[in-house]
């Protein structure tokens, strides 16, 4: 029957068994391609993986002037770059689209802006933010931010004017709040959870945008060292790297959930 | 409060997580033990598929073989085979040197080191690509380099804009791919020019944005090396700018070619494909000689490489030098200087920038070397002419 729920142990049983057939299956994947080509670094052994582990957090440098390991530098740049951009692109969305959905003046002349250029997929904009933007910490800000601020606008701006109805407005008219307290008290708090998982469900595409720069124009980062060793066919360290940016994703996730638990106890959202 | 956290399927899903983890880490030390036994099963398969070899028939329905190339003055020749009707870039489909040579060719297009990574990783097996670029794809699979396509003669450029000598580029970024024929042909110039490459930074960005960005004047990008045809769309779009040394200072360093896995020239197939490819090559070669075809066949080039026009074509099989003639091909292979000094060069190279870990064992015509330089098919279509 459908949603019949099952026993808690025979969920995890089988949530564990999931992953174990994944590794194994792709052991015997990685065994079958070493017996057709011995050399072969596709689909790298886990032996393999350690190894790419190990150069990934070998030492750089000389003795006396010592750098930090390659995935320490990258992680470092893609890190400041995807949280710089976010930040950026997620508080000026709210801005915007708190403003349109409160102020109809402000929304006539932006929502069909905002709407057509959410549709416009952020990387096929790329040359242009290279011609404005430059090529350093510039333009991955803009690409990350302006990435996601015309779509998150418009899920917020949807929020305000669907979320917030007009009797809680007035009510808090009626009980002598003034405009901004009418904004932040009643609409800000009220969308305050749509806005958090807005933010989860932009960090997938913020990532993709950011990787997609980093992968032509960058020395450092997440996206540069996959394309690097992907031509250098170290499949072995791009497997970790792909690894890492799951890991990043989930992270991401949860910390957000429990943000949003942690401020707004009382939703009962998705 | 923490109600998020005890619903049934995070929890179960954070389990498996962990236990992922931990079961990698394990796996990370049985792994090793059958991955060993499989070179000695691996060679007796391909041995029996070599002994199958000689038995395909020109009745059989035909082997596929894929050739992967990127848009490059030497290269787009496939690409006009195709059109001319030599060659049927689709698969399934035959042109006339396929069906001659009862052997499927398939062209795979592809950004220049798209077409390494589908190479290297057996998704394709022949490749359009540098001598510099294969040492890398060598180390992870055996490999014979069985035609030199042509040479750059200024076709891979350093072009600054504001910036009037080496003295005044050195401690200025210059932006290229990394790793590759890009910054090879940077540092051998800087070297031949007697300076010190380390005191020239370089630094990572792919050719086409390069060469988009220092046309658009962006901040920063006042030195790029790239090859055509962003080297001469470049100096056009930019009347400031200038080459401040290129590939002419190297000559014969770089040379473009095509290669093929071993294990692929050993299937059934595997060396009529080889002949196909070579003998498409020089019939290509001809039609560009040939006063009749000339100017066509360049425009088809130009159409396939950046749709340059005829003019421009003329340049850049200047600046390209092709090796037209198959002796050619055969005194390249057996020159002395690129056996015992280009070659270790190239190879220093790739050791210094990780591209192996150690040196790639190079052969000469005898495929003892994990990268082999074969004559053999040149020299066969050589033989086939005089008969």
């Amino acid at each position: 029957m459908i949603r019949r729920s099952i026993p808690t142990w025979l969920f995890i049983a089988l949530a564990v068994a999931g992953v174990v057939v994944l590794l194994v299956s792709y052991e015997l994947l990685s065994q079958r391609q070493t017996r057709i080509n011995p050399k072969q670094t596709t689909i790298p052994s886990f032996e393999k993986l350690g190894d790419g582990v190990k150069r990934m957090f070998a030492r750089q440098g000389s003795e006396e002037n010592p750098k930090p390991a390659m995935f320490w530098t990258d992680m470092r740049a893609t890190l400041w770059r995807l949280l710089f951009g976010l930040g950026v692109g997620v508080l000026a969305s709210i801005v915007v689209g708190v403003m349109m959905g409160a102020y109809r003046w402000i929304e006539a002349p932006l929502s069909p802006i905002v709407m057509f250029l959410s549709k416009i997929p952020p990387t096929g904009m790329m040359p242009i933010y290279f011609a404005i933007a430059g090529t350093d910490q510039r333009m991955f800000t803009s690409m990350v931010a302006l990435g996601i601020f015309f779509s998150m606008t418009q899920a917020i701006y949807q929020s305000v004017r669907d979320n917030v109805t007009d009797e809680a407005i007035n009510k808090a008219y009626t009980l002598g709040a003034s405009e901004s307290e009418v904004i932040y008290e009643v609409i800000w708090k009220q969308i305050l959870p749509n806005v958090i998982d807005c933010i989860r469900a932009q960090i997938g595409p913020a990532m993709i945008f950011l990787i997609a720069a980093e992968m032509v124009v960058s020395d450092a980062g997440l996206g540069y060292q996959i394309r690097m060793q992907s031509r250098v066919l170290n499949m072995n360290i791009v497997f970790v790297y792909l690894f890492v940016l799951g890991m990043i994703g989930v992270v991401a996730e949860y910390s957000l959930l429990w943000l949003r638990h942690r401020m707004c106890p009382w939703f009962k959202g998705a | 409060m923490r109600m998020v956290f005890q619903s049934r399927w995070r929890s179960a899903l954070v389990a498996s997580l962990c236990v992922g983890i931990s079961i990698a880490a394990i796996g990370g030390c049985g792994g090793s033990k059958p991955a060993s036994n499989g070179p000695s099963s691996a060679s007796g398969g391909s041995a029996a598929q070599g002994g199958s070899a000689a038995v395909a028939s020109s009745t059989a329905k035909p082997a596929t073989f894929s050739l992967a190339w990127s848009e490059y003055p030497s290269w787009s020749i496939f690409g006009v085979a195709d059109e001319v009707g030599l060659i049927n870039g689709k698969e399934g489909e035959m042109g006339s040197i396929e069906k001659k040579y009862n052997v499927d060719i398939k062209l795979i297009l592809a950004t220049y080191d798209s077409c390494i990574t589908l190479y290297g990783n057996s998704q394709a097996d022949a490749v359009c690509i540098t001598n510099i670029d294969i040492l890398g794809a060598a180390g992870s699979r055996n490999s014979v380099g069985i035609l030199p396509t042509s040479t750059s003669a200024g076709a891979d450029a350093c072009i600054v804009a504001g910036i009037n000598s080496l003295e005044e580029l050195a401690g200025k970024p210059t932006r290229g791919l990394e790793k590759s024929v890009s910054q090879y042909c940077f540092e051998r110039c800087l070297e031949k020019l007697s300076k010190n490459p380390a005191d020239f930074p370089f630094s990572q960005m792919d050719p086409e944005q390069a060469a988009l960005a220092f046309q658009g004047k962006n901040d920063g990008i006042n030195s790029i090396m790239v090859w055509n045809p962003f080297v001469m769309q470049s100096i056009r779009s930019r009347s400031d700018s200038k080459v401040l040394f290129s590939s002419e200072t190297i000559p014969e360093e770089i040379i473009d070619m095509v290669v093929v896995g071993k294990d692929s020239l050993s299937k059934p197939g595997g060396e009529a494909f080889a002949k196909a490819v070579v003998e498409t090559f020089y019939l290509m070669n001809k039609r560009m000689a040939d006063p009749k075809t000339s100017d066509e066949t360049l425009v088809g080039i130009g159409a396939r490489f950046a749709k340059l026009e005829l003019d421009d074509m003329k340049t850049i099989v200047q600046q390209t030098k092709f090796f037209s003639e198959p002796t050619d091909a055969v005194r390249l292979f057996a020159d002395e200087r690129f056996q015992k000094e280009t070659m270790p060069l190239v190879s220093k190279f790739c050791v210094k920038y990780g591209l192996t870990t150690t040196p790639v064992e190079l052969s000469f015509g005898d495929g003892k070397g994990l990268m082999d330089f074969s004559s053999k098919y040149v020299s066969g279509y050589l033989d086939s002419l005089k008969k």
